[in-house]
């Protein structure tokens, strides 16, 4: 039985091959993430590892804002054991750009380098600070994005906001540190450090040392206030950290593998099934001669886990190239992320990925091996294989309707009976998408012919008679065709909905910023500092260009308990209130946000700077998605008692109507240009800003669909080089009419277009369908967009990659000899 | 259009000469066809017999312009087959030859009706409404144009396929063992169908045949050995027939 399996794998190598390329890529992404992952892991490891090395205990404060006294390190240098101490400062301070502005989105982190062996800083280009205190150095990405190269001169501003100016003498690596990533990072010497971020202490001392016991000494010195680690420990603690974003990313390209395992499942299945309907009389033979049941259904399964085996091996070669691939790419736009350990196949990453292969291979051949066992030996007698009939049975509607049903009604509880924007709601709703997809899973075969008829009515007429056969043809095996159509539906679905989601997502936020703020530019800090000086305000409220200039002051303080923002608001606000009046908000009340619990009429206490603890009454609620105040706002004259006259927080500013927005810009950039701290955003360039970041994510979601799509293309290949296989002696007799080759190729792409079609059409309806509804569960007021050029497209490609599809087994059709097609039966 | 109906004898429909035809190379080499010379009257049934292997199915090919030959020249009319591009060849079939197979002649995906107005939608060609009926009549399909061929019985299916054959008024029918599959009274009735064609509406037929009786319908028969011609008999009977094969044969 062996050697009948192998002998049978030998004869269909090539249409076996299209198959393994189906499994080989599924096994080769997946793979090919966990190489990924396991080389950032390696390289997150591999650095923290050389920079543990260095340090031999070290201390940390507990919580995020606290720090470590100079005494605590003037008492560990004392210590017996202590060669050498250094504490590390890291706190805000800006660099500013080339325009005068803070550069990037949050304020540039500062660090101290300490000279000595404790230096683990990475200084990739010229040199650290060494012990110049007017000498500073950038990250890379800082200094790129801004066009600073050693050399130049660099602004940095100090706590106070006061400018000072550093020769730029080297640029650093911020390594695997997820925040100097983000914020950029400027080192100075020790000193420069303490003296530009005004830091109270340190917020990291690290001790080299050969004594024994040199943690418990250093803990002992330390007392229980502190996190004493040695550096061992520090480094399994920086690597996990750095290591949870990647554990994400991992985690979100294995469901996109996944989806191309589902695929590439439908696929393998459909070409076994194939491949038993036309071995139907070498099956019968071999039970003529006496195999049994389990012998034939055992030698489909052998073959298929050869196939299986054989596919996931060089799927895993593929996974390991397209890491190595991936991992240069990302080297060449400087990742935040370590591309430079050594990309290596794990054991892990090997079983699983052959275990992966090889269960998908043989899930799928199951079915068509057990369909194999019912093969009669009569068959063997039997001179033409019987077409496949195929009567939708009263099981198989009763079960679909089921699945609608359900899949539909799980659908609508998430949108219109639960609450939109909770976790559940869209969970609920990607459940009935599942159902419902199920459903047409069902339905497929029954489906297939009239849709065939439908999208196939324009070619049955362009094309003539090709077009005819085509379309008749395409509908000939419910049951293939369906399963082939469905693979492709599969990632048309997602597409589509993926397109709808953003679409939707950006015509919300669209419509929500110009019905809630209506507001063209807002003035503000990096972090929301009050640092804009209310002269500022005062001077834009006389200008003609501008209509309207709202003030926001805001400060951070304990509020019943919890850190919150009060403040207040100058200038013509409507806040859209859910309960009480804000009219006459005098001393001693609030309005308040209606997330934060607070009841209307309660009394909330507030720590203020300048009066004391304060008591204050709510006496309105509104609703913070749509007005732009302070969780806690007071009157002015209330917030200027409790807080002082500090400056504000945030402006907003319209322009009046017919003054072109270059003019009102100029207005508002020159008022603010003497403030580095103050940055003006136009809504515009929100807007653009959000546009991209929901672009990018559409191209990359799509680009990693696109796998899923190409499996199922090869599954059209598959099915019609299959299908042109069998009917060999049809296309010699279309031939022998006076069918000419190009007309014989024309129609098999029609089929292949109308194949391609059908999934596409239907995944569109799905896509479009779920995209609502998931958008309707994810957003509160969200409001509907369907892209229809981007969903007319996907049908477009869809089409065009079946026609595709089908360029090769068309060749192979047209170009057979039509005696020789005649003489086999 | 091409059935031109004269008193003077009409020009052969189809002519051979020379005609060898070599398969595969060195010592696989098998020449299914040596020199034959040979050529069918229009207006005529013609048949080729000979025993199996002989190369009847080989010189068939040849003559519809479905295989090249090795060497040697192929007419059908005035026209030359050999040297033809594949695209000339298939618009020659498509214009002046029709053909009924052993088996597999019809295209399950569609009707009796739809099968036999194949080659005229193939060949965009309005169908000639008189001949439809005349033919359909003859052929006695009336009640199951509608069928697919999986509905018919192997008979009917072979008068479908010759219905087809004829309904595109080829200049020449080339039918490979149209009986070959059929019982002996399935077989009667298509035979007897093709001699109907032949005499009522002027069709030019060639049929390969293995079959004695086969062969009686036919008007005359060549008989080839081993890719040769080697004799030929007119108005045959299935005992004069069989007689000649026998003598072929020792
Ligand atoms: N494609 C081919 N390749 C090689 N030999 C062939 C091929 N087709 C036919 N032959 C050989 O040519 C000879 C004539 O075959 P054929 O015309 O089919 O005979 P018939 O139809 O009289 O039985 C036979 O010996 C056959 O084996
Ligand atoms: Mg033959």
């Amino acid at each position: 039985m062996l050697r009948t399996a192998l002998a049978g794998l030998r004869a269909h190598r090539l249409r076996l091959l299209l198959t393994a390329l189906a499994i080989t890529l599924g096994v080769g992404f997946i793979a090919g993430t966990f190489v990924l992952n396991d080389t950032v892991q390696a390289g997150y490891d591999q650095r923290v590892t050389a920079d543990a090395a260095k340090v031999d205990v070290a201390v940390l404060p507990k919580g995020p804002d606290a720090v470590l006294p100079e005494r605590l390190l003037e008492r560990i240098r004392a210590l017996d054991g202590v060669t050498e101490a250094q504490g590390l400062i890291r706190a805000p301070a800006p660099v500013l750009g080339k325009d005068g502005k803070t550069a990037g989105n949050a304020p540039t982190t500062a660090l101290s380098i300490v000279p000595g062996p404790l230096d683990r800083t990475d200084i990739v280009e010229g040199t650290g600070p060494g012990t110049d205190d007017q000498a500073a150095v950038l990250d890379e990405n800082t200094a790129k994005a801004q066009g600073f190269r050693p050399g130049d001169t660099i602004t940095v501003l100090d706590a106070r906001q006061r400018e000072h100016r550093f020769r730029l003498v080297g640029l650093l690596d911020p390594g695997v540190d997820q925040e100097l990533s983000y914020t950029g990072a400027v080192g100075f010497t020790a000193a420069t450090a303490q003296r530009m971020t005004g830091a109270k202490g340190y917020r990291e001392i690290d001790v080299a040392g050969t004594a024994p016991g040199l943690k418990q000494a250093v803990a002992a010195a330390a007392g229980g206030a502190y996190v004493v680690k040695t550096g061992g420990e520090l480094a399994t603690d920086l690597a996990r950290a750095a290591g949870v974003e990647t554990e994400m990313l991992t985690l979100g390209l294995l469901m996109f593998g996944l989806v191309a395992m589902m695929v590439a499942a439908l696929v393998i299945y459909n070409t076994f099934n194939i491949l038993v309907a036309q071995r139907t009389r070498e099956m019968a033979l071999l039970r003529c001669v006496g195999a049994t049941r389990g012998q034939v259904f055992g030698s489909i399964l052998l073959e298929s886990s050869v196939v299986g085996v054989l596919a996931s091996a060089l799927g895993l070669l593929v996974g390991y190239g397209l890491a190595s691939l991936t991992l240069t790419v990302l080297a060449a736009v400087d990742a935040p992320l370590p591309t430079d350990a050594a990309v290596t196949l794990t054991p892990v990453t090997i079983a699983a990925g052959l275990a992966v292969g090889v269960v998908v291979t043989l899930g799928a051949a199951v079915l068509p091996a057990r369909s194999a066992t019912r093969v009669a030996p009569i068959a063997a007698l039997r001179t033409q294989a019987e077409e496949q009939t195929f009567r939708a049975g009263v099981v198989r509607a009763v079960l679909a309707g089921l699945f609608l049903l359900a899949g539909l009604g799980t659908a609508a509880a998430g949108v219109f009976v639960l609450p939109p924007g909770q976790q559940v709601s869209l969970v609920v709703v990607m459940a009935g998408g599942a159902l419902t997809f199920l459903a047409v899973l069902i339905l497929g075969p029954v489906l297939v012919r009239p849709l065939s008829a439908l999208v196939g009515w324009i070619p049955a007429r362009l094309f003539g008679v090709p077009g005819r056969l085509a379309v008749g043809n395409s509908g000939r095996n419910p049951r293939r065709a369906a399963t082939t159509t469905v693979a492709l539906t599969i990632g048309v679905t997602l597409m589509t909905l993926i397109s709808v989601v953003t679409a939707s997502t950006r015509q919300t936020m669209t419509v929500k910023l110009d019905e809630q703020f209506p507001i063209d530019y807002a003035l503000s800090s990096q972090r929301l500092d009050a640092v804009i000086p209310r002269s500022v305000a005062t001077e834009l409220r006389g200008r003609p260009e501008l209509s309207s200039v709202v003030q926001l002051r805001e400060a951070r303080v304990t509020v019943a308990g919890r850190r919150l923002g009060v403040g207040t608001y100058a200038g013509p606000i409507e806040p859209s209130l859910t309960a009480g009046s804000m009219k006459g908000l005098g001393p001693g009340q609030a309005a308040v946000d209606d997330d934060l619990g607070f009841g209307l009429g309660t009394a909330i206490q507030v720590r203020t700077p300048e009066a004391g603890t304060v008591r204050l009454k709510v006496v309105a609620l509104f609703d913070s998605a749509e007005s732009p105040l302070p969780q806690v706002t007071v009157a002015e004259g209330a917030f200027d008692t409790y807080f002082g006259a500090i400056p504000d927080t945030r402006v907003l500013i319209n322009i009046r109507d017919g003054v072109p927005p270059a003019r009102a810009r100029a207005v508002v950039d020159a008022a603010v240009a003497a403030y580095p701290t103050v940055r003006v955003a136009s809504s515009t360039e929100i807007r653009g800003q959000f546009d991209e970041t929901l672009d990018m994510l559409l191209m990359v979601i799509t680009g990693l669909l696109g796998l899923a799509i190409l499996i199922s293309l090869l599954g059209i290949a598959n099915t019609l080089s299959l299908s042109v296989h069998e009917r060999t002696r049809e296309s010699a007799l279309l031939r022998a009419l006076g069918l000419t080759r190009a007309q014989l190729r024309r129609m098999l792409s029609v089929e292949a277009l109308v194949l391609g079609l059908i999934g596409a059409l239907v995944g569109v309806v799905l896509g479009v369908a779920f995209g609502w509804a998931a958008i309707m569960a994810m957003l509160d007021g969200a409001v509907f967009s369907a892209p229809v050029g981007q969903i007319a497209l996907f049908v477009a490609l869809s089409g065009v990659a079946g026609v595709l599809a089908a360029v090769l087994p068309a060749r192979r059709a047209a170009r057979a000899s039509i005696v020789g097609a005649l003489a086999t039966s | 259009m091409r059935m031109n109906v004269t008193l003077t004898p009409a020009p052969p429909a189809v002519v051979a000469r020379d005609l060898s035809k070599v398969y595969g190379q060195g010592d696989a080499q098998v020449h299914a066809l040596r020199s034959v010379n040979v050529s069918f009257a229009t207006g005529a049934f013609s048949a080729i017999m000979g025993p199996s292997g002989s190369g009847k199915s080989t010189l068939m090919h040849c003559l519809a312009g479905l295989d090249t030959v090795t060497s040697g020249t192929v007419h059908i009319g005035d026209v030359e087959l050999t040297g033809l591009s594949d695209r000339r060849l298939t618009m020659l079939r498509r214009e002046r030859i029709g053909f009924v197979f052993q088996a597999f002649n019809l295209l399950p995906t569609l009707t009796a009706e739809q099968n036999i107005r194949l080659p005229l939608e193939i060949a965009a060609r309005q169908a000639d409404q008189p001949l439809f009926d005349r033919v359909i009549e003859t052929v006695g399909l009336r009640d199951r144009l509608g069928h697919r061929p999986s509905e018919l019985s192997g008979g009917q299916q072979q008068r479908v396929a010759v219905a087809r054959a004829l309904i595109s008024k080829p200049q020449v029918i080339f039918a490979d063992e149209p009986t070959g599959n059929l019982d002996s009274r399935s077989g009667a009735e298509v035979l007897s169908f093709l001699r109907t064609s032949v005499r009522e509406l002027g069709q030019t037929i060639v049929m390969v045949t293995h079959d004695p009786v086969a062969a009686s319908y036919a008007d005359r028969v060549v008989f080839l050995r081993d890719g040769e011609l080697v004799t030929e008999i007119a108005a045959p009977t299935p005992q004069t027939v069989l007689d000649t094969l026998v003598k072929l044969e020792a």
